[in-house]
């Protein structure tokens, strides 16, 4: 249990009758966790609860890892505040007297307040802009100052917990924008479990870290914003399914594909960094030419910097690449600026990357501008046209800025391709735009790194050269010691300083370059693992994990023929199961599948695989292609796909394991689910991941669970399970969860940058000093 | 509130305070000189006048002072227990419950042919005003109007004066027809045991009030608010209510039903300091509350001296208009 922040267990609450049941919510320090739910649904009465004005109906709340009920009035008052919807009038009691009552929990018995005190409430009314009100009479004020004034005293007041009933009704836009980033400032700046009820949902969206959302009597769904506030799910919690209107719109979800669990980068969010409340300082990373380490720089970069404290955007004006992100507002983006987000540790967002180039042929591109799709465009025409984007670039730039401490921009290519300089929009003239100061990267593992270094000095204009601020020699194999010479060469001839000489890397960074070719590697290792490659295969990183084991190789199959004898079978999800069912049988792989799990191999099915391992699938709402199909009948279960779209990140663990996997029953399960079918067993059947999310029989395991091999139980349970049933033995103790591994690149890559980098000379050079 | 304003109120306050102790004591159908009154005051003269002067006059002007300042006090307790600026303990009834009360006991007592002592004359009056108060808390759960919930309380008021009356006209005992003026309200033939009395149970009360002065000013904001803050709400609603009734119970058992000090007082006092700080307003009604009886005492007195007028009737002329004026205001600024 958390030992500050609120924490209910079991919750009933209501007037006379339960309103809402079993409520089990959690609020952590720093973070904003909103109540969404249609009007009457108890949103209200559950804070009213939890601050004691009503008694709960059964269950427990703990405030700071104590029972409520067993709190003094004053503990409770020390440890919680609260701005509630009810209006007061106190006459003749001014503005500050209403927020000096937020320090009475710690004075004496006559409410006298102590210079410290007073101090406090000083502090509270600055924090809130009512210094100004201070002598008015609270009842004279208008609803925004009031709000303002009641969050003062709700602030003063020190808690742990702060709740806020619907703080932003009866608010004009600039009030509720206003009010709003304050909580989140303060949230974060004094560390307070924020619980809220909201009403709008745009903005829930946007604030929250956790939303919670309660309709027909229970609480059903917690999750981050892009978990819960999903188009179907809001359409269903509000009963407006099916309901066209322009009034509704993209504002109030988010699509239903993507996942993030990083948080949103929020306006003026408390920064480490006092002196920079508005815009952010920036630095741009330039590179010698292609694949220079410009992206790994950037991104060790945005590591480094949010380690030290600071929030960090990455910003590249534009990209040009064939696979693109999808953000949780549905917008693209490349995917270099996600891994640098992620790095960041932020949730990307399309304002990273404004222009996005996709190339559709050799001569032209589709032209993506923040995220929206503006057309197709010949090469010619997008080189006269970039100029006409610099607003936008801008826009988002700016954007980014009013939100973060730092940028870390990436420019493309090299600054001095001369007959493109012209309008240039992503290297010099984007940092002129900016003002950015420049590090140049050059690539000494491909050699001529003086050429590189000083050649691009030489190429650029007096002015340009003194916005490169300093030299990292990139890609260095062996001793760096041994390029002293080399750096003082450069800093001579080049007259700028050598920031760094960084070792080489070998990272796996984004597995979107070699998509292809995991799809098309047919190599048997000595771990064999058979993925059938179905036509409209999703979430294809589940089974990245197995990289960790250097023996297994994972291959994708698509006939019969290359199916022949692995040790583990797995038919991974599908963005259409029955369509995929049928392809499965006329291509003939439908009854090779059937043949080799009867024969014992232990096959897994993975959510839309899961499913075809059933009996049927049907699909009566016409939700995927409608109709219905009969499944491989390995598991004696049925799928009916309904339009509801289930999303939620998931914890459990296998519950139950039949056949050769029997030594995994126990251990964790993390994940997420993304479907929309449920499925039933018809008999009964071993339950394998807890919560009726799998069950599984002999050896044949289905679960819903995606990125259910990235626990490091599971994948190296499976794979010694596996091997020792085929009398292999393959060495699984290197494994790690893979969701961690990720994160150790992330810091593997800060360190090695940190440690080869002048970081001092950085900071300086972004004017912050360290 | 600024610290001048206050301290020029409460300057001026005992000045008036002072002032009006003064011609009260100078004051009355027997003239009698300051030089003289001076001497009697030290102890050095003996005779009628000296015993009007100590006997009559004196223990009035006291029995004005403490009483007046229990009134305006209860109505400042009630006033912030209902949040409610147009109730006092005259126009919730519970003046009269306790009025009732106490008729109904004397009559027992008397007609048993024994002499009603004073700490059972407070008891039946707190029992009396308690009655009511359980009564009006009653229904002011039921109804949240502050309109209706005043209504109720001059309705109140009304029966228990009209038994009293009942109770008053079909006694024919020569003691009980002394009732009928006590019953008017009239701060005659106090004397110095029952002051010592009253005095202590209100500086009781006034201590007491003056220990709650935080959890009151967090009610300001509302229960939920003041909940929020620490404050038991609970106890301190009890606090407000026993102590308000005891205090207007005190005033009414000595000196019958006096009307609108309580109610008109605290607002006069809040205007004046433009604040609402319990603080200082406890302190500031007591006194308010002690200028206004004694300058309406002196009134009923001497107006058509030698024949003495209710001193409700006097408090009813100067403040009603005050409390008028208040739910006017008030009804301006919705």
């Amino acid at each position: 249990m958390a030992e500050t922040g609120i924490k209910t267990e079991h919750l009933n609450i209501g007037y006379g009758s339960d309103l809402i049941r079993d409520i089990c919510i959690e609020g952590a320090p720093g973070k904003v966790v909103t109540l969404i739910g249609p009007n009457g649904s108890g949103k209200t009465t559950l804070l009213r609860t939890l601050t004691g004005e009503l008694k709960k109906r059964g269950g427990v709340v703990y405030l700071n890892g104590k029972d409520q009920t067993e709190m003094s009035a004053y503990d409770i008052a020390r440890s919680m505040s609260m701005v509630m919807t009810e209006k007061i009038k106190p006459e003749l009691m001014t503005t500050r007297e209403v927020v000096e009552v937020g320090r009475y929990p710690y004075t004496g018995k006559l409410g006298i307040l102590s210079e410290e005190d007073k101090a406090k409430v000083q502090d509270a009314m600055e924090q809130t802009d009512i210094t100004a009100l201070s002598d008015s009479y609270f009842a004279k004020l208008s609803d925004g100052q009031k709000q303002r004034v009641l969050l003062a005293k709700a602030i003063c007041q020190e808690p742990d917990v702060l709740i806020l009933d619907e703080p932003t009704s009866y608010l004009d836009i600039r009030y509720k924008i206003d009010l709003l980033n304050k909580i989140r400032n303060i949230a974060s700046a004094k560390n307070i479990a924020v619980l809220m009820s909201l009403h709008e949902l745009d903005i829930a969206k946007k604030i929250s870290d956790i939303v919670v959302a309660v309709g027909d009597g229970k609480v059903l769904k917690i999750g981050t914003p892009g978990e819960v506030c999903t188009e179907s799910f809001i359409r269903k919690l509000y009963n407006i399914e099916g309901v066209e209107s322009e009034l509704l719109g993209d504002q109030y979800w988010v699509s239903d594909e993507g996942k993030s669990d990083a948080p949103l980068l929020t306006e003026n969010k408390h920064s480490k960094n006092p002196e920079n409340s508005r815009k952010a300082k920036v630095i741009m990373i330039q590179g010698t030419m292609s694949n220079a380490g410009k992206s790994l720089v950037a991104a060790g970069l945005c590591r480094i910097f949010a380690n030290d404290g600071y929030k960090v955007a990455p910003f590249k004006s534009q990209n040009m690449a064939l696979n693109s992100y999808i953000t949780d507002e549905g917008l693209e983006m490349g995917r270099a600026q996600v891994v640098q987000a992620e790095c960041a540790r932020v949730r990307p967002v399309a304002e990273m990357n404004p222009i996005l180039l996709k190339p559709t042929s050799a001569m032209g591109s589709q032209v993506i501008v923040n995220g929206k799709v503006v057309g197709n465009m010949k090469a010619m025409d997008y080189f006269r046209h970039k100029k006409d984007y610099i607003p936008e670039i801008m826009k988002a730039y700016e954007k980014l800025a009013d939100m973060a401490d730092i940028i870390v921009v990436e420019g493309a290519g090299s600054p001095v391709e001369l007959n493109l300089k012209d309008g240039d929009i992503v290297n010099m003239g984007l940092a002129e735009m900016i003002d950015a100061p420049v590090l140049l990267v050059g690539d000494i593992d491909r050699g001529g790194i003086f050429p590189q270094l000083l050649g691009t000095l030489d190429l650029l204009t007096k002015k340009e050269r003194e916005r490169v601020k300093g030299l990292v020699v990139n890609k260095f194999r062996g001793d760096g010691k041994l390029f002293e010479s080399g750096i003082k060469i450069l800093e001579d001839k080049g007259m700028t300083k050598v920031v760094g000489v960084v070792p080489y890397m070998d990272l796996k960074i984004d597995d979107e370059d070699s998509l292809s070719e995991r799809f098309t590697n047919k190599t048997v290792g000595e771990f064999d693992i058979a993925v059938i490659k179905l036509r409209m295969i999703s979430n294809f990183t589940d089974l990245d994990t197995f990289d960790q084991i250097k023996e297994a190789s994972v291959r994708y199959v698509e006939k019969p023929s290359e199916l022949g004898n692995p040790d583990l079978l797995i038919i991974p999800g599908s963005k259409n199961t029955i369509g995929d069912l049928r392809e499965l049988k006329k291509s003939g792989l439908f009854d090779v599948i059937i043949k080799k799990a009867k024969e014992g191999t232990v096959t897994i099915g993975i959510c839309g695989g899961y499913q075809m391992l059933g009996e049927t699938v049907d699909d009566p709402e016409g939700s995927e292609t409608g109709g219905s199909e009969t499944g491989l009948g390995l598991l004696p279960v049925k799928t009916v796909i309904g339009s509801e779209k289930i999303r939620t990140v998931y914890g459990g663990e296998i519950v139950s394991a039949t056949g050769i996997l029997e030594a995994i029953k126990g251990s964790p399960v993390t994940g997420y689910e993304i479907h929309m079918g449920e499925t039933h067993p018809t008999e009964e059947l071993q339950e394998f991941t807890s919560g009726k999310t799998g069950y599984c029989k002999g050896n044949v395991y289905g679960t819903y669970v995606h990125g259910f091999f990235d626990k490091k139980e599971i994948l190296q349970g499976v794979v010694n399970a596996v091997s020792a049933a085929n009398g292999k033995s393959v060495d699984t103790k290197a494994a790690e969860d893979y969701t961690d591994r990720k994160e150790v690149v992330y810091d593997k890559l800060a360190e090695n940058l940190r440690s080869s980098l002048d970081m001092e000379y950085i900071y300086k050079i972004l004017g912050l000093n360290k | 509130m600024s610290k001048t304003r206050s301290a020029v109120f409460f300057t001026i306050c005992i000045l008036l305070v002072i002032g009006l102790f003064a011609m009260n004591i100078v004051m009355g159908s027997t003239s009698i000189s300051v030089g003289e009154i001076m001497t009697i005051l030290a102890g050095k003269a003996e005779g009628t006048s000296a015993s009007i002067i100590l006997n009559i006059r004196l223990p009035r002007a006291v029995a004005a002072l403490v009483l007046g300042g229990a009134l305006a006090l209860s109505g400042y307790l009630l006033q912030t227990f209902f949040a409610n600026p147009i109730v006092g303990p005259y126009v919730l009834g519970i003046s009269s419950g306790a009025k009732l009360c106490v008729a109904l006991m004397m009559i027992f007592v008397l007609s048993r042919g024994k002499h009603i002592g004073l700490a059972l004359m407070i008891v039946s009056a707190f029992a009396g005003s308690l009655i009511v108060m359980a009564f009006v808390l009653a229904i002011s759960v039921k109804i949240k109007s502050m309109g209706i919930l005043v209504v109720c309380g001059i309705m109140i008021g009304y029966i228990c004066s009209a038994i009293t009356d009942f109770v008053v006209t079909f006694a024919d005992d020569s003691n009980i027809v002394n009732l009928h003026n006590w019953s008017l309200g009239s701060l005659s033939g106090i004397g110095w045991k029952e002051i010592r009395v009253f005095t202590v149970v209100i500086l009781l009360c006034l201590i007491i009030s003056l220990s709650i002065i935080k959890p009151m000013n967090a009610y300001r904001l509302g229960e939920n608010y003041a909940r929020n803050a620490g404050v038991n709400i609970r106890m301190l609603r009890v606090v407000l209510i026993l102590v308000s009734s005891l205090l207007a119970a005190c005033v009414t058992a000595f000196a019958g039903p006096i009307s609108f000090v309580g109610i008109a007082v605290p607002h006069l006092v809040r205007s004046s300091l433009k604040t609402d700080r319990a603080g200082i307003v406890i302190p500031a009604s007591f006194i308010g509350g002690s200028i206004v009886t004694l300058l309406s005492d002196a009134i009923a007195r001497s107006v058509f001296a030698p024949t003495e007028v209710s001193i409700s009737s006097v408090t009813a002329l100067l403040l009603v208009p005050v409390v008028i004026y208040v739910m006017m205001k008030r009804k301006k600024d919705r």
